[in-house]
C-alpha cells in the first residue's frame, strides 16, 4: 500500500507517494537525497538518524514516513541558514567536537532539542540530553564543551 | 623555556584548530561513502552463513534471479576463485565448498533497491552439511579438533624470539612474578558501517569509492583477487565514519566489484549493523601467560611470555597482531633477557584483526598489570618502578629500536602530579583507588609495510595561490587532513585557509602506505612537508627572478615573499604563483617530495632492527570507586599524559586522547562480544553497549613534547597509544581500591564480586 505524504521538510512543501511501511529515514535519505541524516544502526539504538518532527526529536529510522503527514520535519540541512552555521553548529566546530562527523548531524539536532527545552543545562543535564546519540571518536568531551559554549552554561 | 621560544616561531603548526572540514561535516553536507549515489546505481546485499562450519552442498539462485528488480546473483563460481589475502592466501571473494564462521559470505545480490535485494536473499536456497566446529584457540590446537583450513593444529603462524639467557636471569632475580591474562574480543564500533560504492567503465576499469585506511595497498590486494592489472583499478577515499583499525581489506568491497562487473552498473554496499558485528574484523582475543623476574631494586631481569590468539575463520592481520603483542612492549622498559612464543590459531569465529593498539594494547594490559603487582611485592611505588626501567632518549632497546626521543619519565611525572598520585595512593578510605599504567608504541611499522618505508606528497600551487595537497594516507576522522594542511601552510609560509587537501585517489595521489601503526602524522606529514619544500623552492626561484634577488635571501611569511632584511622588497605569494603559471605555458607549480626513514626490515629470525622512525610513550592514571555490594566500578577521574613529539594541532591531538581513553574504558569495563557456538549474541548497540556520556569520567589530557628528530616539526603519532594503557590503569586502580586483581577483560561486576568473595575466604 502506498499513500500520498504531504509534509514540510526544512520549510519546503513536499508531496510524495510513499509506501505505508517506509520509514522517515528512508524517505529523507533515499527519496529526497537529504543524506545529512545518517543511518548508524536502523534500530533506534545509535541516534544518528535524529531529526526534529513537529518540534520533538525522533529517531527517523523508527518513525514511519506517514507519521509526518501534514507535519514539519527539520533535518540538519535545514538548521543552517545557507552556508551560515546555526550557533550550535558554530560552537560544535569551534570546540573541536567534529572528528569523523558521522554522528554530528544527529548529535547537533539532539543538542538543538535539548536547548529548546532547557536553554541553560548543567553538565549532568547535557549528558542526559545527548546520551541517545553514540559518538565513538570524541569521548563526548568536546561535544559537551560545545553545548556549554553555545548555552553559556555548564 | 628554550622550547617555548622555538614553538612561537611557528604560525600554523602547534595551534589548536578545528578540523579544516569540520564545517562540512557539521552542516551535514559531507558525503560519506554510504551517502554516495551514482546514476543507475544498484544496491548489493550478502547472503551469509548461518553455520560456524559447514560444507556447501548446493546453492540454488534461480528463484532469486527471477525476482523482479534483481540484476545479478553471484556465488563463488561467478568470481575468479583465486586464493588471496592481505597476509595469508586463505581468502576467496565468496565461500567455496566450505563456510568457516557465522557470517561467512556465501552469495550476493544486486538489485534496484535495498528492499528487493533483501527479499532476493531469502529466495536463495543453500544446502549445507554441518561440520564439527571449534571456537577457542586452545581447543583448536588439540588433535581431535576439526581442521578449518587444513593447517596442522589449525595454527596460522608461530612467533619465536629469545634474547639473552632467560633461565639464568630468573635464577638471578630476587622476585619472580607469574600471571595469566585473557583479553576479550571487542568490536571497533565505528559509526558508519563498512561501506563501498563500485563503478565500472566500458574498458572494464573499476573505480572503488572506499572507506579504507590503506587505499594503495588495498588496490594491490584487490588486483590479485580480481585477476586484474593494477591500472584497471582506481581507489577513491571520500569522507568515512571512523575505522579504528577495522577498515582495511574486506570481501564486501570485492563482492560489490564483481556485482558491478556482472551488471555493468555502479553498486553500493553497506553492511547492516548486525552484519558488521558478524563479519567485520574485531580485536584479536588473546590468552597471555607472563612471567617476569626482578631484582629488589626494581631492575627488570627477565621476561617470558606465551601468547595464543584466535584468528577466526580466516587470517586477516591477526598473525602480525600476535607478533606485535609478543615483542613491542619490550621497547618500553630496559629488558635484558627475553623468551617469547606466540601462536595464531584458526577458529570458527568471525575473523579478527586490527583495532587501535594492534596487539600492543592486549599485551600492555598484561605487562602493566604485572608491573603493578611487582611494585607491590618489592615495596616500590609503581610510578617509580616504571621511571627506573623506562627507556629514555638515546636508548637502543633490546630489539634494536632507536629511541630518538622519549618523554616517558616526563609523562609519568606530569600525570602523577596532575592526579595527586602520592596523596591518593596513601589514602585508604572508602573503596576508592588510583592506578597507573604506561605504554610505548610505534609511529610506523617497517615490519608491517614490507614493500618499502616512507611517505610522499604532492603540492600543487594554483593560479590564485591556492594550494592543493595530495597524499596517499587516509583520514578516517582523526584530523589527518588538517594536520597535513597545517604542515604545508607552515612550510610555505601561507595562511591555513589557502590550503586544501584532496581526496585520496590512486589515479593521482602518491602511493601511501596508509593510516595504521600511528604513522599518518609522521609519514604523511613528512611526505607533504617535503613536497611543500619543493614547491617553495620553485616559488622562491621565480620570486627571486621577479625581485632581482637571490633565492636564499628570500623568506615567505603570511603569504608575502620578501627579501630578508629589506621587507619593502616584496611580492604577494599569489602574484608569484600567477606569474609562474604564465611563464610556464599554464603549468602550475607542482612540488613532489618524499621522505624515507632509516628504519630496518627486521630479520625474520632474530626480529632485530629499528622498525619505526619514532616511538610515542604515555602514562595514564585512573581513579575509581567500587561498590563492594554490587561490584559496580565508578570512574572518578582520568589523567592521560602523552609524549606526542610535538602536537601539530593540540585540539585534534586532545580529541584523539579523549576518544582513545573512552574506547579503552569501554574495553576495560563494558564491551564484550558474547558468543554461543560461534554465533554473536549481542550484534547490536542495545546489547553491545559502548560508553555513553554518563559512563565517562572527566578526562584530563597532558601533552608532553620532547620534539622528535624524525617527526615533521618533531611530531610523533597519537592514535593508538591513546587507548593502550587504559584497561591496565583501570584494573590497577580497582586493585588499589578493593584489593582484588582482575586479569580477564572485561572487568564486570560479576567478576569483581566473585573475586571479593574469594578474597574473604
Amino acid at each position: 500500500m502506498s499513500t500520498i505524504l504531504k509534509f514540510w521538510v526544512n520549510d519546503d512543501p513536499i508531496e510524495l507517494l510513499v509506501r505505508d511501511d517506509e520509514t522517515l529515514l528512508d524517505v529523507l535519505r533515499n527519496r529526497m537525497l537529504l543524506t545529512g541524516t545518517k543511518r548508524g544502526c536502523g534500530e533506534g539504538q545509535c541516534g544518528h538518524c535524529t531529526v526534529i518532527l513537529n518540534g520533538k526529536s525522533v529517531n527517523s529510522c523508527l518513525t514511519l514516513a506517514l507519521e509526518a503527514q501534514g507535519g514539519h520535519v527539520l533535518t540538519i540541512e535545514g538548521l543552517s541558514e545557507g552556508e551560515r552555521l546555526h550557533p550550535i553548529q558554530q560552537a560544535y566546530v569551534e570546540a573541536g567536537a567534529v572528528q569523523c562527523g558521522y554522528c554530528a548531524p544527529g548529535m547537533i539536532l539532539s543538542i538543538y532539542s535539548l536547548l529548546q527545552e532547557n536553554p541553560c543545562p548543567n553538565e549532568e543535564e547535557i549528558k542526559e540530553g545527548i546520551k541517545g546519540v553514540i559518538c565513538r571518536c570524541t569521548g563526548y568531551y568536546k561535544v559537551i564543551e560545545a553545548v556549554k559554549r553555545v548555552s553559556g552554561g555548564g | 623555556m628554550a622550547k617555548m621560544e622555538a614553538m612561537s616561531d611557528y604560525r600554523v603548526v602547534g595551534r589548536p584548530l578545528p578540523q579544516i572540514d569540520a564545517r562540512e561535516r557539521a552542516l551535514g553536507a559531507a558525503q560519506f561513502v554510504s551517502d554516495l549515489k551514482l546514476p543507475r546505481m544498484l544496491f548489493g546485499r550478502i547472503l551469509r552463513s548461518p553455520y560456524p562450519h559447514a560444507r556447501i552442498l548446493r546453492i540454488d539462485t534461480s528463484k532469486a534471479k527471477a525476482l523482479v528488480g534483481v540484476k545479478a546473483v553471484i556465488t563463488a563460481e561467478d568470481t575468479p576463485q583465486i586464493p588471496f589475502g592481505p597476509r595469508s592466501e586463505d581468502w576467496t571473494i565468496l565461500a567455496r565448498d566450505k563456510v568457516r564462521f557465522v557470517g561467512d559470505e556465501v552469495a550476493a545480490v544486486a538489485a534496484v533497491d535495498e528492499e528487493t535485494a533483501e527479499e532476493a536473499l531469502e529466495l536463495i536456497q543453500v544446502e549445507y552439511e554441518e561440520l564439527p566446529a571449534v571456537f577457542d584457540p586452545v581447543e583448536a590446537m588439540r588433535p581431535e579438533a576439526p581442521l578449518i583450513h587444513d593447517k596442522p593444529q589449525n595454527i596460522v603462524s608461530e612467533f619465536h624470539l629469545t634474547r639473552g639467557d632467560v633461565e639464568e636471569a630468573f635464577k638471578e632475580s630476587d622476585f619472580v612474578h607469574s600471571a595469566s591474562y585473557f583479553t576479550s574480543q571487542v568490536y571497533q564500533a565505528y559509526l558508519e558501517p563498512m561501506a563501498c560504492v563500485t563503478d565500472i567503465d566500458h574498458s572494464g576499469k573499476l573505480t572503488f569509492y572506499l572507506a579504507t585506511q590503506i587505499p594503495s595497498m588495498t588496490r594491490v590486494t584487490y588486483a590479485k583477487a580480481l585477476n586484474m592489472p593494477l591500472e584497471k583499478i582506481r581507489v577513491i577515499v571520500p569522507y568515512y565514519g571512523g575505522a579504528f583499525g577495522a577498515k582495511m581489506e574486506t570481501n564486501l568491497h570485492l563482492i560489490a566489484a564483481v556485482l558491478s562487473q556482472k551488471t555493468g552498473r555502479p553498486v553500493r554496499m553497506v553492511n547492516p549493523r548486525q552484519e558488521d558485528f558478524m563479519a567485520g574484523n574485531p580485536r584479536v582475543p588473546m590468552y597471555i601467560d607472563l612471567k617476569i623476574g626482578v631484582k629488589k631494586d626494581g631492575t627488570l631481569m627477565a621476561k617470558e611470555v606465551n601468547v595464543i590468539g584466535a584468528a577466526g575463520g580466516r587470517a586477516v592481520y591477526s598473525m602480525v597482531i600476535v607478533a606485535t603483542a609478543c615483542y613491542r612492549v619490550d621497547s618500553l622498559y630496559r629488558f635484558k633477557n627475553l623468551k617469547t612464543k606466540g601462536l595464531t590459531v584458526y577458529t570458527n569465529t568471525v575473523p579478527t584483526s586490527c583495532f587501535r593498539g594492534f596487539g600492543n594494547a592486549q599485551m600492555t594490559f598484561a605487562l602493566e598489570s604485572s608491573m603493578d603487582m611487582i611494585a607491590e611485592a618489592i615495596g616500590m611505588d609503581p610510578a617509580e618502578l616504571r621511571i627506573r626501567n623506562g627507556l629514555r632518549t638515546g636508548d637502543v632497546s633490546i630489539h634494536g629500536w632507536k629511541i630518538g626521543s622519549s618523554g616517558l619519565a616526563e609523562c609519568i611525572e606530569k600525570a602523577t602530579e596532575a592526579s595527586h598520585w602520592k596523596e591518593k595512593r596513601a589514602e585508604k578510605r572508602y573503596a576508592r583507588g588510583i592506578g597507573l599504567a604506561c605504554c610505548n608504541h610505534v609511529s610506523g611499522n617497517r615490519a608491517f609495510a614490507r614493500e618499502f618505508d616512507g611517505g610522499a606528497g604532492l603540492v600543487r600551487v594554483g593560479r590564485e595561490g591556492k594550494v592543493l595537497v595530495y597524499h596517499g594516507e587516509s583520514d578516517m576522522g582523526q584530523g589527518q587532513k588538517t594536520v597535513f594542511a597545517q604542515i604545508v601552510a607552515e612550510e610555505l609560509g601561507i595562511p591555513l585557509d589557502w590550503v586544501e587537501v584532496a581526496w585520496v585517489d590512486t589515479d593521482v595521489s602518491p602511493f601511501g602506505m596508509g593510516s595504521f601503526a600511528t604513522r599518518g602524522t609522521l609519514f604523511g606529514g613528512n611526505g607533504v612537508k617535503a613536497a611543500a619544500a619543493e614547491a617553495r623552492r620553485q616559488i622562491l626561484e621565480l620570486a627571486a627572478d621577479m625581485l632581482e634577488a637571490n633565492p636564499v635571501d628570500l623568506e615567505i611569511k603570511e603569504g608575502t615573499i620578501f627579501v630578508k632584511g629589506a621587507p619593502e622588497k616584496n611580492l604577494p605569494f599569489k602574484r608569484v604563483a600567477e606569474e609562474g603559471l604564465y611563464r610556464r605555458g599554464g603549468a602550475p607549480i607542482v612540488g613532489t617530495g618524499f621522505w624515507v626513514p632509516d628504519t630496518v626490515l627486521p630479520d625474520p629470525v632474530t626480529k632485530y632492527g629499528n622498525i619505526s622512525p619514532a616511538y610515542p610513550f604515555a602514562c595514564h592514571i585512573a581513579e575509581v570507586e567500587v561498590d563492594t555490594e554490587t561490584g559496580q566500578v565508578n570512574l572518578l577521574n582520568y589523567v592521560a599524559a602523552h609524549d606526542v613529539g610535538r602536537a601539530i594541532n593540540p585540539q585534534t591531538t586532545e580529541g584523539q586522547i579523549h576518544g582513545g581513553v573512552a574506547q579503552g574504558i569501554g574495553w576495560a569495563l563494558m564491551e564484550n562480544m558474547v558468543t554461543e557456538k560461534g554465533r554473536i549474541l549481542n550484534p547490536n548497540f542495545r546489547d553491545y553497549v559502548v560508553p555513553g556520556p554518563l559512563d565517562l569520567p572527566p578526562i584530563k589530557s597532558i601533552l608532553v613534547e620532547p620534539i622528535d628528530p624524525n617527526g615533521p616539526f618533531g611530531a610523533k603519532g597519537i592514535g593508538e597509544p591513546a587507548l593502550n594503557p587504559v584497561p591496565a590503569a583501570v584494573a590497577n586502580a580497582i586493585y588499589h581500591a578493593i584489593g582484588v586483581r582482575i586479569t580477564e577483560l572485561p572487568i564486570t561486576p560479576e567478576k569483581i564480586l566473585k573475586a571479593l568473595k574469594a578474597k574473604k575466604r
